[in-house]
C-alpha cells in the first residue's frame, strides 16, 4: 500500500504520455488522482517497506507511513484531485503531458513525504525538481524563460549544499546505513562543531524550499509566470516542502546543530512572515500577492519548526498540511478569475460578489481559512505554531504575531476589493465543474478544522524524534511523576 | 619459460584478430559496413571471453606472462565498460562516415586496435605493458583525430594530439625509467613492495618518478593542466572518433591510473597526494568554467569531458577501497550518457559538423519530441540530477572521497557541478522553452537512432536500480595489483 500512492500517479503518468485521446487521459488522470486518495486514507496503517538499494553504499529504498507522511501524502492527494479536474479542462495544449507531469510531481512528492532513507530521499527531492520545471517552463507565461532560470538555481544550488551534507554524514558518524533509524542512532553524538555544519548545509536546501526570507524570491516569480489556471501553482504549493526536510530529518538527525542555529533561523522566519505579508498588500497583482501571502504562511510555519518544542513542531507540520488546501484553493480560484476577465491586475475587478455569488462565497470561505479563522483548517496550525514559538523566543512571536494581523487585513482587503466595492462588469457565476473542483477543498478544511486531533497524533510520532523535544517531554514526565 | 595464458588476453586478442581480418576482407572487397559488422561481432566476442575471465574470478588471479598481464576484477571490469563503448562508437559511425565520404576502409581496424590498446592497458600489471597498451591505443587514435582530411580543424587535432601525445608518452616513459631505477623493477607489485620496504631510500627519485608518471598520464586522462588539447581536439575531430575518445581512452587511461593508485602512488609522501588533489579540484573548475562559455554543443560536451575526468580523480584517493569499484561504475554511467549525447549531437549537425549552436536545437521538442527527451536525459544525466545514472556516479565518488577526508575537494566538486546544471540544462531549456519557428532536419539513422534509444533506457535504468552492476564489482580487501 505504501509503494501505491507512488506507483499508482507514477505508472499512470507513463499510460498517459503513450496515449494520445484526450478524454481518455483526462480519465485516466481522475482515476488516478481518485485511486491514490482512496489509497492514502489508509495509508497510516500500512507495512513500510525497506529493500537494500546500493550494496556496498548501505542506500535501502526504505518507505515508511507512520507519523507525519501519512498526513501529507493523505492532504496532497486531496488536492490532487480538483487540480487534476481542473487542468483536463483548462491546459488547452498538450494536456496529457501536462497530467502526466503533474502525475510525476505527486508520485515525487508521496516519495519525499514517504522515504526513510537519506539518499532515497534527495532522489526524489531533486526529481520532482524536473516536472516542475517543464510544466513552468512549457506551459508557463511570457517571462517563464527567466523564472526558470532563477528558480533552477536556486533550487539547485541549496540540494546541492544538502547533498554535500548528506554524503558527508555517513562516513563522519560512522553509521551503518543512510536509513533514518541508523543514523539517528550515532549522529546525535557527533560533535556540535559538525553538526552546525552538516546541519546548515541542510538548511540551504530546505531554506530555499520553505522559503524563507531572502531566500524566498524564485517563488514570486514561479507563481507569476505558471500557467494562468493556477493548477501548476498548486503543485507548487504542494511542493514548498522544506519546513518538512528540517522536520523529519535536519533536526532529528542533528539536535545540537539545530539548537545552535534555530534561533537564527527562528527570527529570519517572524521577519519573513511580517515582511511577506506587507508585500502582499501592496499588490496589484493576483498571484504576486498570493505568492506573498503564502511565503507568510511559511514563516509562521519556520517560527513553530524553529521553536524545536513538541507543540511548535506539531502545530508548523500541521498548517504546512492545511495551507496545501488554502493557498491551492486561492490558485485555482485566481484561475477561475483569469478565465473570465484575462487579468491577474486586481484593480480590473470590483463587485463581482453581485453576479457571481457563488464564487464570491468560496473565495470568501477560502480566505477566512487562509488567515486562521477558528474552525477551519490552518486555524489550529497557526495557533500551535505560535504558541511553540512563545515558549523558546517571545520576540520573534510577538513580530509573527503582527504576520497574523496583517494576513487578516491582507485577506479582507483582498475580498473587499475584488468581490465588493463598485461593481465592474458582470461576471458569470461557477459552472458544475468549478464546483465539483471546489468541493473537496471545502470539505477537506472543514476537515482539518474540525477535527485536527486525528492528525496532529499521527504528526506527534514524528516530532518525537527531533531530540530536544523527547528530552523535555521526558523531563517533563519525570517532574509529574515526583509531584 | 614465459608463461602465456591465452584466455587471459583472449578479449584483446579477439579485437586485433578482427582488425586484421577485416582489413585482409576489405582489400579485396571494398566495403566498409561489412567492416563495421565484422567490429561489431569481434566486440561481441571480445565481452563474451571477458564475461567468461568474470565468472571464473573467484578461482584466484588470472594474469599471464608473470604478473604483467592481469585479468582480475578491476581489469575486468574497466574491460567491460572499454567494450561497451566501442560498440557504442562504431554503431555511431555506422551511417556518420557514409553521409560525409568517410568511409575508407581503415577505419573500423584502427578503432579495433585502439581498443585492444586499451585492454592491455587495462590489464597491464607493470609498467612495460603499460606504455605497450598505451601506444597502441594512441597511435590508432592519432590518426582516428585526422580523419577528415579535407577539414583543416580536423587534421588540426589529429597533429596536435599527436605532437602532444607523444610529448606526455615521453614524460611517462622517463617516469617509468626512474622508477626502474629507484626500485629495480617495473612490474606494480615490486614496486609496490620495494617502496614499501623498511630500507627504501631512494624516495626522492621514486617521487620524481611518480609526477612524472602522473604527467603522462595527466594527459591521456586531460587533468588539468595537461586538459588544453581536449576541447581542440574533440571538437575538430569527427563526431563518432570525439566520443570514442572521450569514452575508450579515458577509461583506459584512468585504469591504469586507478592501478598505480592502489599500488604505490598513494603509499609516497603525502605530497604526491596533494599534487593530485590541486589537479583534480582545478581540473572540476576549469572544465565546467569553460564548459559554461560555449556556445558549440559539441565544444560543450568536451569541457564536460574534461570535468568528468576531474570527478572521477575524487575515486583515485579510494583506490585502495572503494574506488575503483565507484570508478568502474561512474565509468560505465559516463559511457553510457556521453555515448548518447553525441549520438544525438551526431544527427542534428551538418556535413563539417558544425550548427551545432544552442540557436540551431531551439525548438527541437517540437520536431522531434523523442530526440528531445532522449537528449534531455543525456543532459540530466551529465549534470548529475536523481533518477539518472549519473547521479548515482557523482554520490559514488563524492563517497569515496569523502570517506578518505578528503571534504574540502568534494565540496568543490558539488559547487563546480552546480555550475555545471547551467551549462547542461541551457539546451534543454532551449529545446522546449523557445518559442521557434526553426525547421530542424536531422540525418535519420537507424544505428545511431539504436544508440540512443538504449542509451537513454540504460541511462534511466542505472539510474533507478544501480546495485546489480555496482554490486558485481565489489573487490573485497584484495585490489593491489599481485594476488
Amino acid at each position: 500500500m505504501t509503494l501505491a500512492v507512488i506507483f499508482i500517479p507514477l505508472i499512470a503518468a507513463f499510460v498517459l504520455l503513450i496515449i494520445n485521446d484526450r478524454k481518455l487521459q483526462a480519465a485516466i488522470a481522475f482515476l488516478a488522482a481518485i485511486a491514490s486518495f482512496v489509497v492514502s486514507l489508509f495509508l497510516s496503517s500500512a507495512l513500510p517497506i525497506s529493500r537494500l538499494w546500493i550494496p556496498g553504499f548501505n542506500s535501502y529504498f526504505e518507505l515508511n507511513p507512520a507519523g507525519a507522511a501519512s498526513v501529507l501524502v493523505l492532504v496532497a492527494s486531496l488536492v490532487m484531485i480538483p487540480t487534476v479536474l481542473y487542468a483536463s479542462k483548462q491546459i488547452e495544449k498538450n494536456t496529457g503531458n501536462f497530467l502526466a507531469l503533474l502525475l510525476f510531481m505527486q508520485a515525487g512528492l508521496n516519495g519525499i513525504f514517504l522515504a526513510k532513507d537519506l539518499v532515497l530521499f534527495y532522489l526524489f527531492w531533486e526529481a520532482t525538481l524536473i516536472p516542475s520545471l517543464m510544466m513552468l517552463g512549457i506551459w508557463g507565461r511570457k517571462n517563464r524563460r527567466k523564472a526558470v532560470v532563477k528558480y533552477l538555481i536556486y533550487a539547485v544550488g541549496g540540494s546541492f549544499f544538502m547533498l554535500i551534507s548528506i554524503l558527508a554524514i555517513k562516513p563522519l558518524a560512522g553509521a551503518a546505513s543512510y536509513r533514518f533509524m541508523d543514523l539517528y542512532a550515532v549522529t546525535p553524538k557527533l560533535p556540535v562543531q559538525t553538526q552546525i555544519w552538516l546541519f546548515l548545509g541542510f538548511s540551504a536546501a530546505f531554506l530555499v524550499k520553505q522559503p524563507i526570507f531572502p531566500l524566498h524570491s524564485w517563488l514570486i516569480s514561479f507563481n507569476e509566470e505558471n500557467h494562468h489556471s493556477g493548477v501548476a501553482d498548486v503543485m507548487g504549493t504542494l511542493y514548498k516542502v522544506g519546513a518538512f526536510g528540517f522536520f523529519a530529518w535536519a533536526m532529528p538527525l542533528l539536535p545540537e546543530g539545530a539548537k545552535a542555529v534555530s534561533p537564527f533561523l527562528m527570527v529570519l522566519a517572524a521577519f519573513s512572515a511580517v515582511y511577506a505579508i506587507i508585500a502582499a498588500i501592496s499588490q496589484t497583482n493576483l498571484k504576486r500577492a498570493l505568492a506573498y501571502a503564502s511565503l507568510s504562511h511559511m514563516g509562521i510555519i519556520g517560527v513553530g519548526i524553529f521553536a524545536l518544542n513538541l507543540i511548535g513542531s506539531n502545530g508548523a507540520v500541521f498548517l504546512l498540511a492545511a495551507q496545501m488546501l488554502s493557498t491551492g484553493g486561492l490558485f485555482l480560484i485566481t484561475g477561475m478569475l483569469y478565465e473570465r476577465r484575462k487579468s491577474f491586475d486586481i484593480n480590473e475587478y470590483g463587485g463581482i460578489a453581485k453576479s457571481a455569488p457563488m464564487l464570491a462565497a468560496f473565495a470568501l470561505f477560502i480566505i477566512f481559512t487562509s488567515i486562521g479563522v477558528p474552525g477551519l483548517a490552518n486555524f489550529p496550525g497557526e495557533f500551535m505554531s505560535l504558541m511553540g514559538a512563545f515558549q523558546s523566543n517571545v520576540g520573534a512571536t510577538v513580530i509573527a504575531a503582527l504576520a497574523v494581523i496583517g494576513a487578516g487585513v491582507f485577506g479582507v482587503n483582498l475580498y473587499q476589493r475584488i468581490f465588493q466595492a463598485d461593481e465592474t462588469k458582470p461576471l458569470i457565476d461557477l459552472d458544475r465543474l468549478e464546483l465539483i473542483v471546489l468541493i473537496p477543498i471545502l470539505a477537506g478544511i472543514l476537515w482539518l478544522g474540525l477535527a485536527p486531533n486525528l492528525e496532529l497524533e499521527k504528526i506527534e510520532i514524528q516530532s518525537r524524534y527531533i531530540n530536544p523535544i523527547s528530552q523535555t517531554v521526558e523531563s517533563n514526565n519525570k517532574a509529574g511523576d515526583s509531584q | 619459460m614465459i608463461d602465456i595464458n591465452w584466455v587471459v588476453f583472449a578479449p584483446a586478442l579477439s579485437l586485433i584478430i578482427a582488425a586484421s581480418v577485416s582489413l585482409l576482407i576489405t582489400v579485396f572487397k571494398k566495403n566498409t559496413k561489412l567492416s563495421a559488422i565484422i567490429s561489431l561481432i569481434a566486440v561481441a566476442v571480445a565481452a563474451a571471453f571477458n564475461l567468461q575471465l568474470f565468472l571464473n574470478r573467484a578461482e584466484g588471479v588470472q594474469s599471464s606472462f608473470g604478473l604483467e598481464y592481469l585479468a582480475d576484477t578491476p581489469a575486468l571490469g574497466f574491460n567491460f565498460v572499454i567494450l561497451i563503448a566501442t560498440a557504442l562508437a562504431i554503431l555511431i559511425s555506422y551511417d556518420y562516415l557514409e553521409k560525409r565520404n568517410l568511409d575508407q576502409i581503415e577505419y573500423y581496424p584502427l578503432m579495433l586496435l585502439s581498443a585492444s590498446g586499451a585492454l592491455v592497458m587495462v590489464a597491464a600489471g607493470g609498467m612495460i605493458t603499460l606504455i605497450l597498451g598505451l601506444e597502441i591505443m594512441s597511435l590508432a587514435v592519432y590518426v582516428l583525430a585526422a580523419w577528415k582530411q579535407d577539414s583543416p580543424a580536423s587534421e588540426e587535432a589529429g597533429m596536435k594530439y599527436f605532437l602532444l601525445g607523444a610529448f606526455a608518452s615521453a614524460f611517462l616513459i622517463y617516469g617509468i625509467a626512474m622508477l626502474f631505477g629507484a626500485t629495480g623493477s617495473f612490474n606494480y607489485a615490486a614496486i609496490a613492495a620495494s617502496v614499501s620496504s623498511d630500507g627504501f631510500d631512494k624516495i626522492f627519485y621514486a617521487v620524481l618518478a611518480s609526477i612524472l608518471i602522473l604527467v603522462g598520464l595527466g594527459f591521456k586522462t586531460a587533468m588539468f593542466p595537461f586538459h588544453q588539447w581536449a576541447p581542440d581536439v574533440y571538437t575538430g575531430a569527427p563526431m563518432p572518433v570525439t566520443a570514442f575518445m572521450s569514452m575508450v581512452v579515458k577509461t583506459a587511461a584512468f585504469a591504469a591510473l586507478f592501478r598505480i593508485a592502489a599500488s604505490f602512488l598513494l603509499d609516497m609522501p603525502s605530497f604526491i597526494s596533494q599534487i593530485l588533489l590541486i589537479m583534480i579540484a582545478l581540473t572540476m573548475i576549469v572544465g565546467n568554467m569553460g564548459g559554461l562559455v560555449q556556445t558549440s554543443l559539441k565544444r560543450m560536451l568536451a569541457f564536460s569531458a574534461v570535468a568528468h575526468a576531474g570527478y572521477l580523480g575524487l575515486a583515485l584517493f579510494a583506490a585502495k577501497t572503494v574506488g575503483i569499484q565507484a570508478a568502474v561504475w561512474y565509468l560505465t554511467a559516463y559511457v553510457i550518457m556521453n555515448a548518447g549525447a553525441f549520438a544525438v549531437l551526431s544527427l542534428i549537425v551538418d556535413e563539417n559538423d558544425q550548427a551545432d549552436s544552442l540557436d540551431d536545437i531551439a525548438g527541437l521538442a517540437k520536431t522531434h519530441p523523442a530526440l528531445a527527451t532522449a537528449f534531455s536525459i543525456f543532459l540530466f544525466s551529465l549534470a548529475g540530477f536523481p533518477l539518472f545514472a549519473g547521479f548515482i556516479g557523482k554520490i559514488l565518488v563524492f563517497q569515496a572521497a569523502i570517506e578518505n577526508g578528503y571534504v574540502l575537494v568534494a565540496i568543490i566538486g558539488i559547487i563546480t557541478s552546480l555550475v555545471a546544471v547551467v551549462y547542461y540544462l541551457r539546451p534543454v531549456i532551449v529545446m522546449y522553452f523557445k518559442n521557434t519557428d526553426n525547421k530542424i532536419t536531422i540525418q535519420p539513422s537507424m544505428a545511431t537512432t539504436i544508440v540512443i534509444a538504449v542509451a537513454a533506457i540504460v541511462t534511466v535504468l542505472l539510474g533507478i536500480l544501480p546495485g546489480w552492476w555496482y554490486g558485481l564489482f565489489e573487490m573485497g580487501q584484495r585490489i593491489v595489483a599481485a594476488g
